[in-house]
């Protein structure tokens, strides 16, 4: 599984080094480390969704330092076996 | 011959005082580059006048074309009369590097300069002349590209005086410290700043005198081209990344998406890092054949303001720290300050529309106004920039 965080200019303002500080917590937590691997792009050109992300190439918008975990739980954890 | 001279300073207040008793002028026209460093009696405001007056007199009239003599003798008029001593007193030093690789030397009263090339000290085979009762000694000699040259003030050659020496540095240590440490095409920034801080150490901390170093080295031309910003029309990217590719000197890409146009434009990959070095500047990209890829405006800003210090600290409050780091922003900005004469930014117009978007905590939309003020101040450091427009 590959997760791809936008640290675009637009994106950084609104927080991706929060998000992505918070999805290495998940990742380890869980030891996912092998199973997701969590990568840096970019501007993926939705700017006023941000912060942007894509997973398995599919687009996610305006995750936030707050509801990253939940997306995690409900997206990574739960399809991917330790 | 194709050179840059580089050149920068580095001040020590002496302890307590809140202005400098030496002052440093740096000038270039169109034939040469003039470097006075004057030195005034006394500390403190009295001395910062002496100093200011004796640097820009002699640095304005020799940029203008007066000859020596004048320009001595207008400060033996013009210095104001210290109350104390009856004197009128400031010592210099005058470096005029042209164009040609001529150099002429005036010192007066001022500690010799050192003069390293390939290792070596040169000696300098002075000639004495009197004018106006000052006793100055000069000399013309040829420079050559991996020369350096320092300049200092006696605040340097007694570093330490009664504190951890019994003597001082003297003129011989620090020629020592010179040769064991200066490398040819070490930026002068990089001279001028380790030299003072070791005299900052001997002074510990406490300067008993107003100590400036002078760093002027002869360097090989430096071209670095600089992508910011998408062009306005689409159709340009292909004719812009191509004319951007045919440079020959360093390439930096700033900006998301116009890295990402060089990297399609080139059918190369673009790789994203993830590591922060700094919380308030997005991670560095890398795309093949390109030297440097970071992110834009909030990377611009950083590079502005570091750049900005080192222009307006007048040798004052910069130090080494500032440029080291491994974030976007400050490999950037050491790589335009000591890496780079001569600037091309390849500037484009197009607006990011996410940009424009109110809520954002800063305003992205200030690119062209940031590229600008870098344009502005490498010229003040003496570079030559190049602007083209997309």
């Amino acid at each position: 599984m590959e997760i791809i965080i936008c640290v675009g200019s637009s994106c950084h303002l609104k927080g991706s080094h929060k998000v992505i500080k918070e999805l290495e917590r998940l990742i380890k937590e869980n030891n996912l480390e092998d199973k997701v691997v969590l990568k840096a792009s970019f501007c993926m050109g939705h700017c006023t969704q941000g912060v942007c992300a894509t997973l398995n190439g599919k687009p996610v918008n305006c995750l936030t330092k707050n509801n990253v975990e939940e997306f995690f739980y409900e997206n990574i954890a739960g399809r991917v076996t330790p | 011959m194709d050179f840059y001279v580089d050149a920068f300073y580095e001040s020590l207040n002496k302890y307590n005082e809140e202005l400098c008793g030496d002052k440093v002028e740096i000038i270039r026209n169109r034939e040469s580059v003039i470097v006075v460093l004057a030195d005034g009696l006394g500390s403190g405001v009295k001395a910062n006048i002496l100093a200011t007056l004796t640097s820009k007199i002699i640095g304005t009239m020799l940029k203008k074309g007066a000859d020596l003599e004048e320009a001595v003798d207008t400060i033996a008029q013009t210095l104001p009369i210290c109350n104390v001593r009856k004197l009128a007193y400031s010592t210099f030093t005058i470096l005029q590097i042209f164009k040609n690789g001529e150099a002429y030397l005036v010192e007066f009263d001022n500690p010799t300069i050192f003069f390293l090339r390939q290792g070596k000290l040169l000696e300098i085979p002075f000639e004495f002349r009197n004018i106006d009762g000052k006793s100055v000694r000069e000399c013309r000699f040829n420079i050559g590209v991996g020369d350096t040259i320092v300049m200092v003030s006696d605040g340097v050659i007694h570093a330490g005086v009664g504190a951890s020496l019994n003597l001082g540095w003297k003129w011989e240590n620090v020629a020592d410290y010179l040769l064991d440490n200066v490398k040819s095409h070490m930026p002068a920034r990089e001279i001028s700043q380790s030299l003072v801080e070791v005299c900052n150490h001997l002074y510990g901390q406490k300067p008993g005198d107003d100590a400036t170093v002078v760093a002027v080295t002869i360097r090989e031309p430096l071209e670095v081209s600089m992508m910011a910003g998408p062009p306005v029309s689409r159709e340009d990217d292909s004719k812009v990344v191509e004319k951007f590719m045919s440079d020959t000197g360093k390439k930096v890409v700033c900006g998301g998406t116009t890295a990402q146009i060089v990297a399609r434009e080139l059918g190369r990959k673009i790789e994203t890092t993830m590591e922060y070095y700094d919380e308030n500047v997005p991670p560095i990209a890398y795309i093949d054949g390109i030297d440097l890829v970071t992110e834009g405006v909030l990377t611009l800003t950083k590079v502005v303001d570091i750049i900005n210090k080192h222009v307006t600290s007048n040798g004052k409050g910069t130090n080494k720290d500032g440029l080291e780091g491994k974030d976007g922003a400050i490999c950037l900005a050491r790589m335009l300050m000591d890496d780079c004469t001569h600037l091309k930014l390849y500037i484009g117009r197009a607006i990011n529309p996410a940009h424009q978007n109110p809520d954002l905590p800063i305003d992205l939309s200030i690119k062209l106004k940031l590229l600008e003020e870098l344009a502005q101040l490498m010229t003040a450091l003496g570079k030559r920039v190049e602007k083209y427009y997309f």
